[in-house]
């Protein structure tokens, strides 16, 4: 699994490119945690090129946007497809986790455009 | 009053007879978990693989054998009986650890969880998102038996000792397929 950083105006974009699995999903928990301590406000989590999840990835999706609702902070996940969003879907969690269709989407939303 | 699916024990339950079933011994080793379910995935036809969605759900359950039944031991193994058709995907796997103890509490967990889902309570659904126990580390999503039980639509059942999970997978005869 890899993961990108980059900022659009204030808001932060992570592109996960791979699999989300019980070896490496804790990458993105750490990551996220760094970028929190650093002041980050606004995330956008990048499904796009994710093509496999498993209970641990979906845990750590948990984890943050738990973590980022407490702190009050502007969390959006995107381009959830195939079988990412139907691993999401057995858990029942389509609609605690905040979902945009796409980047675009969740800039405008958290622009408030 | 809606009814929320329990996870029930049984050693008589039709999902634990083995007859006709392939049987593979692994061994209990974290870092070939998803190895021991490509080996097994190989048996089955094309027609079920659908995306990956059959592959990580045993994966689920392998992992849970080696990790939180074995607690990856090397001196403890998994077994795994399988078999699959074009219509159904029929696994059985047992480790050599104490059983899933907090079966109870789990299905009093998850009638919460769903009480929430269904009243769209999602603030209160934060306490429910994710199963823990104290054996429970950073790895653990807490999330992964949610999710077996709405996927393996043909059953899910632990024998007495709660250290054997059945599963059984129906697919619709006649679907249309998508390979991805």
């Amino acid at each position: 699994m890899e993961l990108k950083i980059r900022k659009t105006a204030e808001i932060y974009v992570i592109d996960i490119n791979g699999e989300m699995d019980l070896y490496n999903s804790y990458k993105l928990k750490d990551l996220v945690v760094k970028m929190l301590e650093k002041g980050m406000k606004s995330l956008i989590i990048n499904l796009e090129q994710v093509d496999y999840i498993d209970s641990s990835g979906i845990g750590a999706l948990i984890y943050i946007c738990s973590m980022m609702k407490k702190m009050n902070l502007r969390l959006l996940i995107v381009n959830v497809r195939g079988s990412v969003k139907r691993v999401i879907e057995l858990t029942k969690l389509t609609e605690y986790f905040p979902i945009a269709d796409t980047i675009e989407d969740a800039i405008h939303t958290m622009a408030g455009v | 009053m809606f009814r929320v699916k329990e996870v029930q024990s049984n050693d008589d339950d039709p999902l634990f007879n083995k007859s006709n079933m392939y049987k593979h011994e692994f061994p209990s080793d974290y870092c070939r978990i998803r190895y021991f379910t490509l080996f097994i995935m190989e048996s089955a036809p094309p027609e079920i693989r659908q995306t990956n969605l059959l592959e990580q759900q045993i994966n689920e359950i392998i992992k849970n054998a080696v990790k939180h039944g074995n607690h990856c031991d090397p001196n403890k193994i998994i077994t795994v009986w399988y078999s699959f058709t074009p219509d159904q995907a029929h696994i059985i796997v047992q480790d050599e650890g104490h059983g899933f103890t907090e079966l109870e509490r789990w299905n009093s967990f998850n009638r919460k969880r769903q009480e929430c889902i269904k009243a769209r309570k999602f603030c209160e659904l934060s306490d429910y998102v994710s199963f823990r126990t104290a054996e429970s580390d950073e790895t653990d999503g807490g999330n992964a038996l949610f999710a077996a039980l709405e996927f393996w639509n043909g059953g899910l059942v632990f024998n007495s000792k709660r250290n054997a999970i059945a599963v059984l997978k129906k697919y619709p005869k006649n679907r249309t397929l998508f390979f991805t």
